[in-house]
Order: structure tokens, then sequence, then C-alpha cells
């Protein structure tokens, strides 16, 4: 069974993002897998390790630096990379066509990824692949089992878990709580150095999102204090929260 | 706890635009490595040590080692950590393929240990001792004792150990009492106490190895009649299988700081049946263990200027973030409270910290590279001399003077440093060893100006001025390096005066006076060493912003010029005291009569 699994290549979740020209800044940012998408090479490792899988095939969809978050993956242990050249500014839906179209040529058993990237937070490109493809659906899931050409996937849900079996190929996104990740090893990283990575063109798609404006969040405002003795201080705090910050207390 | 523990900008710096590390893959025994692996292998070090170590950094200072049963009970981190270290390859990266090493140069492994250090010393310890250990077994041990003890050691299930001091023999090594008598089975029965064994005796592994120092029965006294052996707590017996040794831990010590890695009290012997199995030859136990400890003595400097550089982190977001007072010429009381990292007092402590941190931090990969071109076969005999010129000040340098910076870091918090709430107290504690342990100041000044000056007819004093004067006339082309290349070149002017100064009384015979400020002739070329790295960092920098760099990158390029222009400003000047001291006062030290200590 071979198992695709797309990645994105983020910024550091600990960077200190910087605006320039209405943009964010990667200079000086370190540059990592998506936390999400690390889960759901993970889990494609472990299906391998469990003779579930027999190639795990990375895919990542941006520009050449993206092949360093292919390289980190196939260090975990993935067998070889595409990477489909892309403008980092494309929209979901560009990268869903691009990523769709690579992963057609693969014909896979399973495509995985992780359900949202960490800069971005859409959460929209492994829906759109399946969409495209024509292929079920399953989100946020923290298990999967696979049997008799079905996965069977177990989800979160509202106050408890949703199991849902679904036939293969499919397009199947993780949460985070499935598994975690692996960190390459010295052999890994060798290793990865020399495993193929093919790189392709990415399918051309007009965008469907136009980013207005990037802001960042305004910047914490000094709090305030208030010295009296506790009785007189609780009631002027249970005062500023109705008042102020308009708590509704039921 | 602060957000960020090191720079991963500095180093990347340091590795490419300073240093060319990858240059080092054009050699055969590297070849296999490229700038893409040393940043994947960055990026995973990175992330084990700010996921796993350095969360439990603080909690391992509050829970320290227990001794209970003959074991000292460790933080349970530890366990997983050296199978993490194990299974990553991380114990000895360094090592050949035929070893199970990846080659890795020895200039990026010392970023690894640097990135371990800052995130959490004493955790970082244990797979650096069994990396140590295991590289004395694969220099000089047997096949036989290879093939038994390696393996678990590099997979992180048993530890290694180095066991040199004993109670009356610390820094005089030629002291060491432990006994070794042949059983003419294969092994030796080893007898003795040995004292300060880092990692001595754990519940993190399943066995402990030591590299032991013993004097075989018969052998001359002094340290010629030293051996080395492999003393396991478990050995490995005819059919394979582990057999409690005769060696137990008595204690543990309890320590100011580095308190997460327990030093153990061996005793070896008590029923007569303790295994030692010789490593090497006879009677050349002290010369395989320096071998060793040329790369430890690297690691303490390189540890030590990865706790000021946390500490220096610590600090600085302290310091832009804590308000407190308004600009001297502000008097309106009324006028909202700056950042303290406005007041000029604390700007000075943070370049103070940061000049050290990244001075010692560029000095340890400055060594590492003559490692690697010394193992690459590139004017090895050079190099070789340049890692013996630069051991005693990579040592020292970072050890003593880390321990100002952390103090500095301390003093930018106030009260609040000086408490618990914050790390830099512990950092603090943690450095303190790093003057005393692989070797005091003391031994390493008497070791730079009594042996490493003068041998092979001071060849090696020689080498070390002409890198020197290399980066001295490269800076010397460069408008904005004009001033501190000449300085540096005064500066080096007056070490050697100093150094013929006190030759001259070393030619009379009177090694007493001449060797009595050797630490303070130490700390005197360790300025200027350290004055000669804040110069190739200016190189680098002045070549950087002379093309165009995004704003972030100028920031980072200027705070190099201007750290190293403090450098020259504020701590190259001690040299002149030190100067003075040393040509008016020889011999004071040794002359002072013991009576007027009252």
């Amino acid at each position: 069974m071979k198992v695709l699994v797309c990645v994105k290549q983020t910024f550091d979740t600990e960077a200190k993002i910087e605006l320039k020209d209405g943009k964010i800044s990667d200079a000086g940012i370190n540059l990592i897998i998506n936390p999400y998408d690390e889960v759901a090479v993970e889990g494609a490792i472990q299906l391998k390790e469990k003779n579930i899988a027999t190639e795990v095939v990375i895919v990542s969809a941006g520009a050449d630096k993206a092949m360093d978050a292919i390289r980190t993956a196939l260090a975990m242990g993935a067998d070889r990379g595409i990477l489909v050249k892309q403008d980092s500014a494309a929209d979901e839906f560009q990268r869903a066509v691009a990523l769709a179209e690579a992963i057609k040529a693969e014909n896979p058993d399973l495509i995985l990824a992780g359900h949202v990237a960490a800069d971005d937070g859409s959460s929209q490109v492994p829906t759109r692949i399946a969409e495209i493809l024509g292929l079920p659906h399953v989100n946020v899931i923290t298990n999967i089992e696979i049997a008799g050409g079905k996965a069977t996937c177990t989800s979160e849900a509202d106050g408890g878990t949703q199991v849902t079996e679904v036939t293969i190929p499919a397009v199947v996104s993780s949460q985070v709580s499935w598994n975690e990740p692996r960190y390459p090893s010295m052999k890994g990283i060798m290793q990865a150095k020399k495993k193929p990575v093919a790189t392709v063109d990415a399918a051309a798609a007009d965008a469907k999102v136009k980013i207005i404006e990037l802001a960042l969040p305004p910047s914490k405002t000094a709090g305030i204090k208030i010295e009296e003795d506790p009785d007189v201080a609780a009631a002027k705090l249970g005062d500023w929260m109705k008042n102020t910050v308009k708590v509704e207390v039921k | 706890m602060a957000q960020q523990f090191f720079s991963r900008r500095n180093l990347q710096f340091m590795l490419y635009e300073v240093l060319q590390a990858e240059d080092l893959c054009n050699y055969e025994y590297f070849q296999d490595h490229s700038r893409d692996t040393f940043e994947l292998i960055i990026d995973t070090v990175s992330k084990l040590a700010t996921d796993v170590m350095y969360p439990v950094f603080q909690d391992m200072d509050s829970n320290p080692p227990v001794y209970a049963d003959g074991i000292a009970r460790v933080h349970p981190i530890v366990r997983n950590y050296m199978q993490e270290c194990g299974a990553g390859g991380w114990i000895n990266p360094y090592m050949s393929y035929e070893f199970g090493g990846q080659q890795l140069p020895s200039t990026v492994y010392t970023v690894i240990g640097f990135i371990m250090g800052a995130a959490n010393y004493s955790l970082s310890a244990y797979p650096q001792l069994t990396g140590g250990a295991a590289n004395l077994l694969v220099n000089f041990g047997s096949k036989e004792l290879q093939d038994l003890y390696l393996a678990p050691m590099l997979a992180g299930q048993w530890q290694g150990t180095m066991a040199l001091t004993e109670p009356n023999a610390g820094s005089s090594l030629a002291d060491v009492k432990t006994s070794a008598e042949d059983s003419g089975q294969g092994y030796f029965l080893i007898k003795g106490q040995k004292i300060f064994i880092t990692g001595g005796s754990t519940d993190a592994t399943d066995n402990t190895v030591h590299m032991m120092l013993a004097r075989i029965k018969g052998a001359p006294s002094g340290v010629k009649g030293i051996s080395l052996f492999l003393v396991p707590k478990f050995y490995v017996d005819e059919a394979g299988n582990l057999q409690a040794n005769d060696i137990f831990c008595t204690g543990i010590e309890h320590k100011l700081g580095y308190k997460g890695c327990p030093a153990c009290q061996l005793s070896m012997g008590d029923n007569g049946s303790c295994r030692g199995y010789l490593i090497g030859e006879p009677n050349k136990g002290l010369a395989y263990m320096f071998q060793m400890m040329n790369e430890e003595r690297v690691n303490v400097g390189i540890g030590a200027a990865s706790k000021a550089t946390a500490a220096y982190y610590a600090a600085l977001e302290y310091a832009q973030q804590r308000l407190q007072g308004r600009k001297i010429n502000d008097k309106n009381p009324e006028s909202p409270q700056i950042a303290i990292i406005n007041h000029a007092d604390i700007k000075r402590m943070l370049m103070f910290q940061r000049a050290i941190s990244e001075g010692a931090l560029a000095l340890g990969l400055q060594v590492s590279k003559y490692i690697d071109l010394a193992k690459a076969g590139e004017e090895s005999e050079k190099n070789e001399l340049l890692i013996d010129f630069l051991v005693p000040i990579v040592k020292t340098y970072p050890a003593e003077m880390g321990i100002l910076a952390t103090s500095a870091a301390i003093q930018c918090l106030g009260g609040y440093g000086y408490c618990k709430d914050f790390p830099v107290e512990q950092y603090f504690r943690d450095v303190r060893i790093d003057p005393i342990h692989e070797g005091t100041t003391g031994i390493q000044g008497q070791d730079l100006l009594g042996r490493k000056v003068i041998m092979k007819k001071g060849r090696a004093f020689q080498l070390f001025k002409e890198e020197l004067s290399g980066t001295i006339n490269t800076a010397a082309e460069i408008d904005q390096l004009k001033l501190p290349a000449k300085m540096l070149e005064e500066a080096m002017i007056m070490v050697e005066q100093v150094t013929s100064h006190l030759l001259q009384t070393a030619v009379q015979g009177d090694t007493e006076r001449f060797l009595s400020d050797a630490s303070l002739y130490l700390e005197m070329t360790g300025i200027l060493t350290i004055g000669w790295q804040w110069l190739l960092q200016g190189v680098a920098a002045c070549q950087a912003l002379n093309v165009n760099v995004s704003t972030v990158d100028k920031n980072f390029y200027q705070g190099k010029m201007l750290t190293m222009q403090y450098y020259f400003d504020y701590e190259m000047p001690r040299i002149n005291t030190l100067c003075e001291i040393l040509t008016r006062n020889e011999g004071f030290m040794s002359d002072v009569p013991l009576e007027t200590f009252v």
C-alpha cells in the first residue's frame, strides 16, 4: 500500500512574526514542517513499520525552500519526495489543485495530511484535495486502522469520539493527538540525503482567495491595579468587570 | 523561563560566515555531509533541546538525585533522554562509520553540545560522558572489549564515566592509589576508592562502564605507573550474561549547582573481586586519558559558553520587558516608566555577557575546526599543535568569565535575579563547576605556560601568533577594522614580551617562581585570544554589511560590530594590567611566607 503525505513548510511556531510591506517577512525566521503535517508523516511511517504501508511518499507544494521540509520527513523515515514548485503566495485552492495533480500521478492508496497549517490556519487544503480527486475525506483523526480495502478512522467529536469507515483511497487529515512525531536520527538524516526527490511544476489554477490585509494582534496594554482593602478591591473589580469589560453575570 | 536560550542565527553566522564549515565536506572523511545535513542536524537537536531538555531544566535542579540502596536515583527524564540519544545516534555522531558513527565534523558536534548545554547542562552531560568513555574504548580498547561493551553504551542503555579522582588524588593524578592486580584470567582485580565520579552509578541506565585509572602492582610511582581500565558495574561473563561486579556507590555529593547529574563516590574491591579490564598497554593510562581530556576540556568550555548564553537571553528578555525608572534627563515623575534595557548600565551588562558568551563559543568552534582539519589530514601537525596550545584557553576563558557573565545576568534582574523565580541564579550556580572539573584553572595555567608555550621549542606558540597575524592583516585592510586590528597587534606584542620575560626566569631554573602566576598568564592570553575571535567575527560582519541585507540581518551584523567594539574598548585593556602584574611581581606569590597567612 502506497501512502502519500502532504506537508507544508511553515514558520517555526516559536518565531516572532514581523510584517514588511503588508506581508509576513521571512527574514531570520526558521522554517519547519507544519507540526500537524508532521503528525501525519509519523502516522504514515508507523503504518510502514506495521507492514501495512509499503511506501511512504512526501509531497510538498511551495518554493525551493520547501525541499528542507521534505528532507526532514525523509530523515524521519519516509521513502521519497516530490516537490511541486509553486509560488509561496499561492492560495489554498491553487495549492490543492497543484497537490491533487501530483497525487493523481502517484495513484496512492491513502493520502494523509495535517488538518490545519500552523501559519494560515485555514484548514482547507485536505478537504479541497478530496473534492478535486472525488475521494472520501475524514478529518481530525486520532487513529487509523487499515483492513480489507477500508480505513477505520477515529476522530475527535464534540464531547467524545467518532469512528468512521471509508473505502480507500481516501484523504485523511490528522489531529495532533494522533501520535508523538519522532525526532530524525543521525542515520536517518544521512540517509535522507540520498533518497530521491522529484521536482515537478504546479498545475495552473486561478486563485479563489484574496488576502485583503495582514495585521499583527494589538500589543498588550498595561493592566489595571486596584490598591485597596480586599473588600473594597473586590467591589471595584466586580464593578469594572460589569461596566467596562461587560461581563454578563447569569 | 525565558523563551530563548540560544541564537540559531549566531550559530549560522559562526558556521558558515566565519568558519566556512561547509568546506570541511571537501575532505574525504566528511564528504557525505553538506550544509543541508548540518542544518537538519541542528534543526533536530534544537527541537530535542526545546521540547525535551529545556522544560526540565529547573525541575532537575529542584529535584536533584537522591542516594538510596547504593545508587543515585536521578530525574526520570534521564532514562528517556539517554534512550532517545542512543536511538538517534546523538552519543557518537563524530565516530567513524566502522563504529556506528556518522563521521560528523567536530565543529558541528560542538554546536550540538552547545545547544544541549544551553537547554539543560546537567542532562546533556549523561550522553556526552558516555560518548567520551566510548571514544576511549574505540581508540585504545581491544576488539573483544569493544564487542562486549560498545554497542549498549552507544545505544544509551549503559552509562559511561571517567573515573580519575580519588580522595587524595584530585589535581595531582600522580598520587592515584587505586590498585590493579593481574588475576591471570584475562582481567585485573581492582581495589580502591574514587570520588566525584559524574554519573557514577544511577538508575537511568542498566549498567555503568567506568574508564578508570589505577596502578598495576609493582608499577613505577608517579604518572608513569598509571594504567587505564574498563571497570563495569556489571561485567559480561564468558556466557554473555551480566554479572554484578564488586564495585559500589557509597554516596553522592551535595553540590552548589549542576545538580541534575550526580557526583558519586565509588568503592572497588571491598570483597576482593572487582574486575577491571586493561585498556591498551600497562602504564600508559594517563596518556590515553589525556588524549580524551583535550576533547573534554573543549566540552567544558563550550558548556560554560552555553550556560552564559542562556543566562544572557534570560537577562535580555527581562530587560526588554521590565519597566523601571525613566531616562536620567527625564525629570517628570508622571511620565511612563521605561524598559530597563534603555538604561546605559543595563546595556553595558548585556553587552558584557554577549561579548563573553559569543567570544567563548567562537573559540570553541575554532578549536573544533582545527580538530576536524587534523582528523582530515590537513596540516595535521600544525593543527594538532594549535589544539594543544589553545586547549587550556578554550577551557578556562569561558569557565572563569562565564561566572562573571552569569553574575551580570543576575544583576540585570536585580532582586528577582537572586531568586529562584527566574533561571539566572541557576546558571550562575551551574557554571561555577567549570573552572574546577576536568583540570582546575591553576592546572590549566601551568599547562599553558609551563608546557604549551615552550613545547616543540615554542612552535605551538609561534603558530598561534601566526593565526592572529593572519586575521590582523585581513582586518587591517578593512576601514572599520583598522583600529581593533592595531589594538590586537599591540596586545599580541605585549603578551610576547611578557612571555619572553617569564621564560628568562624559567631558563634560570626557578620553575616555582616562573609558574607562580601562571593563572594570570592564562587570563591574559585568554583575553588576547578572544580578541582575535572577535576580530574574525568583525571581518565576517563587515563583509556581510557591504552587501544588501534585510533589516533583521543588518541589526544582527551591527550588533556583532558593536559587541566587537565593546570587547576591544572594555575588555582588551585588562591585558595592560595583567602585563604589569606579570612583569613586576614575578615570583611574589611563591615568596609569600606561609606564617603570614593569619
